[in-house]
């Protein structure tokens, strides 16, 4: 996936006829509206030419979608794209209308709260969520895909929440009150958590300190306000 | 400009109001202007505890429906001219106390005043969004047990979405032979917990009922164990690094609590 990424970063700029982006497990071609298909082969091809020449590709095996935008493609177009793509580009064409809906919606970007969830909060979000803190008895967290806690989870998770059966939920102390993953909610092991202790370091003053995971939400409140007591003007 | 704490707790019978009445007389023994403001319409007891139930003519509650003019609600302590009660209301609703008839109050307050001490009723309803409005900071009162602790979690986070900036934590009523035995959350349990800075220990003091029973706050006994916590805390405050009263407990523990203790 990384040399996939990067070749989307690196070939693609605003106003070109053809924009590649990467996906979760390949490329999407998104085609100009504006632009005639001849225009778009020998976009194309001038995209691909490097793939080509260093040996194997780096885009070799690659899965590919095309994105036409409004316009229809004729069987005789598909072909015509497809040849390049797999000729020039060693690409695998899985299909010409854009990135299939699932894939688009699992590439969400992970939520990161920092601080701690307290009784009665919820924290809910439709990817993956990272808390950097606490969890504690009576907050909630919901996420469609993975829960992670860099800290106690002593509260409630819930992974795949929309039916992600594959989601896990990970905590650094492992000590909740119950789990869900999909539709299964358990209560959890009754043993001691083995965790792990979490620390931070920051700066106070020219000294650096360091800190339990749990007060950076505490510590940056504190730092907020210090910041607002010597900014002149206020109050 | 003085500063706004509002007491708090969430749970019931914590110790919210013993605490207002000690801090904010230790406040006042150490010279500081002091007015202290009961929240709990309704179930007043911030006067009786300081022993001023005698002297109250119009409330805070009068202020507001502007029955009564602040100064006339006022009460001064019996022992210290700088330390002033604004009384709850004893008879009428709850609901006669709004928020902009509570910022109206202490915006009057905290020119005249070092500190204005709130003292929130339980719960999390009208009553406490009310008290809370109008503070600059927090003081959250706990006790070691399971459901106080949930409690002070519940308010934290409350407080915290209505941008009250990191509230200090008083843990309150702690028996040091139940802790040592097991039987009893410790600090550090408390602390991991509620991921908060200490200000300051309470232990369990017999004394603490029978001065509020006479209405003189145990922070005038020079002699007893809570006296001095509740003096400490003031000094906390006031932003002296005092270190924790040693429970008798390993001293390592409280070498890492105290350098993160004080209002700064």
């Amino acid at each position: 996936m990384g040399k996939v990424a990067r070749l989307a970063r690196e070939r693609s700029a605003p106003g070109q006829l053809v924009t590649i982006r990467g996906i979760r497990n390949g490329l999407l071609f998104v085609l100009a509206e504006d632009a005639t298909i001849a225009e778009l082969i020998d976009e194309l091809e001038r995209l691909l030419q490097g793939s080509e020449r260093e040996g194997v590709g780096e885009t070799a095996g690659v899965t590919a979608y095309v994105d036409p935008g409004a316009r229809r493609l004729t069987d005789d177009e598909c072909d015509l794209l497809r040849g390049i793509l797999t000729g020039k580009g060693n690409l695998v064409v899985k299909g010409f209308a854009g990135p299939p809906a699932a894939l688009e919606e699992s590439v969400k970007q992970p939520y990161i709260y920092k601080g701690t969830v307290r009784s009665g909060q919820v924290i809910e979000h439709d990817g993956d969520v990272v808390v950097v803190g606490d969890v504690n008895a009576g907050g909630r967290v919901i996420a469609a895909g993975d829960v992670v806690v860099m800290g106690h989870l002593r509260g409630f998770a819930q992974a795949g929440a929309a039916g992600d059966a594959a989601a896990v939920v990970a905590a650094v102390y492992f000590e909740p009150l119950q789990v869900s993953i999909g539709d299964v909610t358990r209560r959890a092991p009754e043993r001691p958590s083995r965790g792990a202790e979490m620390e931070f370091a920051y700066l106070e003053g020219a000294d650096m300190a360091v800190e339990r995971m749990a007060m950076l939400g505490q510590h940056r409140a504190r730092s907020a306000a210090r910041r607002a007591r010597h900014s002149p003007g206020e109050r | 400009m003085g500063e706004a704490i509002v007491v708090t707790s969430g749970k019931g019978g914590v110790g919210k109001t013993t605490s207002s009445a000690n801090i904010g007389t230790a406040l006042a023994l150490m010279g500081k202007k002091v007015c202290m403001v009961d929240t709990d319409i309704g179930l007043r007891n911030l006067d009786v505890v300081m022993g001023l139930e005698n002297r109250i003519l119009f409330d805070i509650v009068d202020v507001a429906t502007g029955q009564a003019r602040l100064e006339q609600a006022m009460i001064k302590d019996k022992r210290f001219d700088h330390l002033f009660l604004l009384p709850a209301a004893q008879t009428k609703d709850k609901l006669a106390l709004s928020v902009d008839a509570m910022h109206k109050i202490v915006r009057l307050l905290k020119p005249q005043f070092d500190f204005v001490l709130i003292d929130c009723p339980a719960g999390i309803e009208h009553g406490f969004r009310v008290a809370v409005s109008a503070a600059d900071q927090a003081i959250v009162v706990t006790t070691p047990e399971q459901a106080a602790v949930r409690d002070a979690d519940r308010v934290i986070g409350l407080l915290e979405k209505e941008q009250i900036p990191s509230p200090k934590l008083v843990i309150n009523r702690i028996r040091p032979s139940m802790v040592r035995s097991g039987d009893m959350l410790d600090i550090d349990d408390i602390v991991g917990i509620l991921s908060l800075d200490l200000l300051g220990i309470v232990p369990d003091d017999e004394h603490v009922i029978k001065a509020a029973n006479q209405g003189e706050p145990t922070v005038l006994r020079p002699d007893s164990r809570a006296s001095i916590a509740y003096r400490n805390i003031a000094r906390r405050i006031l932003g002296e690094p005092v270190p924790l009263m040693n429970l008798d407990e390993e001293a390592g523990f409280f070498r890492k609590m105290w350098k993160r203790i004080g209002l700064g």
